[in-house]
């Protein structure tokens, strides 16, 4: 046989059996990665809404317990109707309720699904009561380059969404936007508080986040507007009793 | 056999093996002699917990990558070698992946990329084309994990440094007594960021450096 024949033969062999073995742990392992995801969303819903404290250890069952108590996942129709049928589909949307004291509903979470510089940023963003104040906003998987646009997921970032309004004072929406660099400098005051700080290195990841917050907000305005009008029982009382 | 058992010390000391392990471990130390891997050594010493997992992953990889390429070694082509040791690298490293996304979740994500970068890492690479290739699989496994280890080694010295003074932790739990920081003492944020790790690494090496030429 000659040699370059034998080490086509041979690559190829270590083509099939490398892939076997990856295979095999891929799909072995599948069920605890999901099991994984699963846990890592719920904790970052929970810690958009606050209810976990950063970096604090938690086992699966502490997460679970915390989330089954406080959260109560739903879904609405485009006019902000609750869905009796919880099943996801095309025209209907996600939507966490943040109860405490058992009943009460202290606000809400959105999942945002943006479009990044790399691939797909997928974040929660939790509101207060009066639909517009921003209460929390976690990132729980991006493909961002790390140390620019990948500093969407660390605290700072983050701690920099809370308490930004969605609406003006006259109750137009207008989002959440990213600035170029650091909000008390490149924003005059009256709009300060509609802007967080930008990542230097990273204006193209900013840019993309907010058009995705901006345009998933847009569709769940209907939901903000029944928070701002108080009418937030309408959502709860729509809720399967448990 | 007699002066084995009589003197298993000098024994071992003039092992062919004991020599590979403490020139892996200290004489051509990976990282702070032959300055290698340095971009993961930047990148996950930030916390002790990610330079622990970070050193096992790799030194796993290259123990068993160099015990696969030395047993593969009599049938592996000349021409397409690097490319069977590179396969061999990634499929394992692909592996040590999967296992810590399905076990160790937060610390993978924190990982990011870094586990997969360990394909790259020239260390992995340099033992099997330098020793797996020429060596059999017990003596090339050995040398593997001594490789890993020292490699390993330097992040966590790294890791406490940076760790302990700058953000006043060790595995996450706060070690500098709240009276320190009432009392003004404050920590070196210059540490969390990358020229802090760059500067912390330089020292080990200078240090590693000094204490050779000394001998």
């Amino acid at each position: 046989m000659s040699g370059s024949l034998k080490s086509l033969l041979y690559a190829a062999v270590l083509c099939i059996v490398c892939s076997l073995l990856l295979t095999a742990a891929s799909s072995g392992l599948q069920p605890f990665q999901e099991r994984n995801v699963l846990l890592d969303r719920q904790r970052n819903i929970l810690a958009a809404a606050g209810l976990v404290a950063e970096g604090k250890r938690m086992s699966a069952a502490d997460i679970e317990a915390l989330y089954g108590r406080h959260i109560r996942p739903l879904r609405v129709d485009a006019a902000g109707r609750v869905l009796s049928d919880p099943e996801p589909s095309r025209e209907s949307l996600p939507l966490y309720l943040v109860i405490i004291d058992g009943d009460r509903v202290e606000g809400y979470i959105v999942p945002i699904d943006a479009k990044g510089l790399w691939g797909p940023i997928n974040a929660y963003l939790a509101f207060d009561d009066d639909g517009a104040t921003v209460k929390g906003f976690t990132v729980y998987r991006h493909a961002e380059t790390p140390g620019l646009g990948g500093e969407i997921e660390k605290k700072w970032f983050r701690d920099n969404w809370v308490g930004k309004k969605i609406v003006t004072r006259q109750g137009k929406f207008v989002s959440v936007g990213v600035a170029k660099g650091r909000v008390e400098e490149m924003m005059p005051a009256d709009k300060r508080e509609h802007y967080v700080d930008g990542i230097s290195g990273a204006t193209l990841t900013g840019k993309y986040l907010a058009a995705g917050i901006r345009d998933t907000l847009s569709q769940y305005e209907p939901v903000a507007v029944k928070f701002r009008k108080n009418l937030a029982h309408e959502l709860e009382g729509a809720l399967p009793r448990r | 056999m007699n002066g084995v058992i009589a003197k298993p010390w000098s024994a071992l000391k003039g092992s062919h093996s004991f020599k590979e392990i403490v020139k892996a471990l200290w004489k051509a130390n990976p990282v702070s002699k032959q300055i290698l891997g340095i971009c993961s050594s930047l990148a996950v010493t930030v916390q002790m917990e990610t330079a622990i997992v970070m050193g096992v992953s790799l030194t796993l990889v290259v123990a068993f990558s160099n015990l696969i390429v030395s047993l593969l070694r009599a049938g592996i082509p000349r021409n397409i070698r690097i490319i069977v040791q590179c396969a061999v690298i990634a499929t394992l490293v692909i592996i040590a992946d999967e296992f810590l996304k399905a076990f160790m979740y937060e610390v993978s994500k924190q990982l990011s990329v870094f586990v997969g970068l360990i394909i790259t890492n020239c260390i992995v690479l340099g033992r099997t084309e330098a020793y797996a290739m020429n060596n059999p699989p017990g003596r090339s496994f050995v040398d593997g994990l001594a490789n890993g280890i020292g490699y390993a080694s330097v992040l966590v010295g790294v890791a406490f440094m940076r760790e302990l003074l700058g953000s006043g932790r060790l595995f996450g739990y706060a070690v500098v007594p709240e009276l320190f920081y009432q009392a003004g003492y404050v920590n070196n944020g210059l540490l969390v960021l990358a020229p802090g790790a760059f500067i912390m690494i330089g020292l080990f090496v200078w240090l590693e450096h000094t204490l050779l030429e000394k001998k």
